[in-house]
């Protein structure tokens, strides 16, 4: 069983089902009892694999957790509540007030946010450097940076960093790379392979199978020697290469509460098994919408690393050989114009979400960016005439009608 | 010899005893998942085999999930 759509299908059933269910049923329970005092002590050691609040571990959770685990290849997984949830875990796990994250000044506008509103008043400090320049990375990385932090493709700048140059210089420094890979999933892109430490998903988007639920995840590829990092040397000393893991389950994952719920885990791992379909027909979409658009006279520039035309399109090609992931832009005329287009819109949702089944539209200046003045959506990349368009799995021919709909009204 | 696995105290008859055949024989749940801490100290899951307990050591056979209060 090695192929990506078999394991996500079959995954690994923990232990037998009672009634021999071919679907693991959802345990929607708080707590789990135990057979004598002795048992419970155990389990609370940490000397017994056993489930006692699901605020820790929920067997439903956890056969999502491993399926993820064995289709990333991954040491170990722990879902959380949200993505946003697995970027903080990860980070209050390695960081401490004093030490500093250097990433990438294309960042996500919510991650952005808990970096200089959240963790910077803790006295935690983030260093922005363009993920191109290699140097810059090295140069901003001293003895008190805990993480190197990017994003796959950045959102909505679609950035192809040289992933493979940047886990080079962050090892060369003893620090680790955590990596955002919501937008690949391990389906279009294997961290693992490309020395990534950690990776954090949203799996709200393409895993959830079609923004059913909440979720995110933190996969610890099992590279990085954690005695190098302070915070987490003393569980090194008991749990070696699972220190990250242990670390996590139990302090910050624990006492953050950041627990995936039961009913949500199940819808994820539902969504587990279409993955590779939806991004499959979502790849193939976006690229060939990509690639109409181009053709547009209206449309000043459309942006998709799948494209010949894009900058990134060899190192796209490099590491996303299944496809470049169902996000592009494209620009018109002005902020006027983006509201006109999609405005005229009848398919396509205008909706801040991305990798739903439906095709969602966003005037990204103008929403998830509102909070940050014109200087500062410049430096993020975020232009006042582009417009994201997050590619569903309907039929092109469809899709491409809805958007000379949407050319028509300029 | 006497050794303490998991806070209980064990007599262990054979002298060699290798972190592998202590698992096996104390029947641990989940081998798989378990992190082995011989006094303290992580072992490398490649060491089982040819790591031996001595008279007085502490074996500790831990799990990432269950532990922690609630």
């Amino acid at each position: 069983m090695t192929a990506f759509a078999t394991k996500a299908i079959h995954g690994a059933l923990l232990k037998p089902e009672a009634h021999g269910s071919l679907r693991p049923p959802v345990y929607d329970s708080v707590a789990f009892e135990f057979a004598d005092s002795h048992q419970i002590q155990l389990a609370f050691e940490g000397r017994k694999p056993a489930h006692a609040y699901s605020r820790i571990t929920n067997p439903t959770v956890d056969e999502f957790e491993q399926r993820v685990r064995i289709l990333a290849d991954a040491l170990g997984v722990i879902a959380v509540s949200s993505g946003m949830a697995a970027i903080s875990n990860v980070i209050m796990a390695l960081a401490e007030t004093g030490a500093n994250i250097v990433t990438t000044r294309w960042i996500f506008g919510n991650t952005y946010s808990l970096f200089e509103e959240t963790f910077r008043p803790w006295g935690l400090e983030t260093r922005y450097v363009d993920m191109e320049d290699e140097k810059a990375v090295a140069a901003a990385i001293d003895g008190k940076t805990r993480v190197v932090f990017l994003e796959v493709i950045t959102n909505p700048q679609l950035q192809v960093a040289d992933i493979d140059a940047i886990t080079e210089v962050a090892h060369a420094h003893g620090v680790p790379v955590v990596l955002d890979g919501t937008v690949t999933t391990p389906y279009l892109f294997r961290s693992r392979d490309h020395g990534v430490d950690v990776e954090v998903i949203s799996s709200t988007k393409y895993i959830s199978g079609g923004a059913t639920s909440m979720g995110g995840l933190i996969l610890d590829n099992g590279l990085f020697d954690w005695k190098r990092n302070p915070k987490l040397e003393p569980y090194a000393k008991k749990f070696g290469p699972g220190a990250l893991l242990a670390g996590l389950r139990r302090e910050v994952y624990r006492n953050a509460g950041a627990c995936q719920s039961a009913h949500n885990a199940y819808l994820q791992t539902l969504g587990l098994e279409t993955l590779s379909l939806r991004i499959g027909k979502s790849t193939a979409n976006t690229l060939a919408l990509a690639q109409w658009l181009e053709k547009q006279a209206k449309v000043k520039s459309v942006d998709y690393p799948g494209l010949a035309s894009s900058i990134y399109a060899k190192r796209a090609a490099q590491f996303f050989p299944r496809g470049a992931g169902g996000i592009l832009t494209l620009d018109v005329a002005s902020r006027e114009q983006c509201y006109a287009f999609q405005d005229a819109l009848k398919l396509v949702r205008r909706a801040t979400n991305i990798n739903d089944n439906k095709s969602l539209i966003l005037h990204p200046a103008s929403t998830i960016f509102c909070e940050f003045d014109e200087a500062q959506k410049q430096s993020m990349g975020v232009r006042d005439t582009m417009l994201r368009l997050s590619v569903g799995i309907e039929e092109v021919e469809d899709l491409i009608e809805d958007l000379e709909r949407g050319l028509a009204a300029l | 010899m006497q050794i303490v696995v998991n806070g209980s105290a064990e007599n262990v008859p054979d002298p060699a005893l290798t972190i592998a055949e202590l698992l096996q024989r104390s029947g641990v749940e989940s081998p798989e998942m378990v992190s082995v801490q011989l006094n303290g100290e992580f072992v490398d899951r490649q060491d089982y085999g040819n790591k031996s307990v001595t008279d007085g050591d502490e074996v500790d056979f831990l799990y990432f999930m269950g532990g922690g209060r609630a």
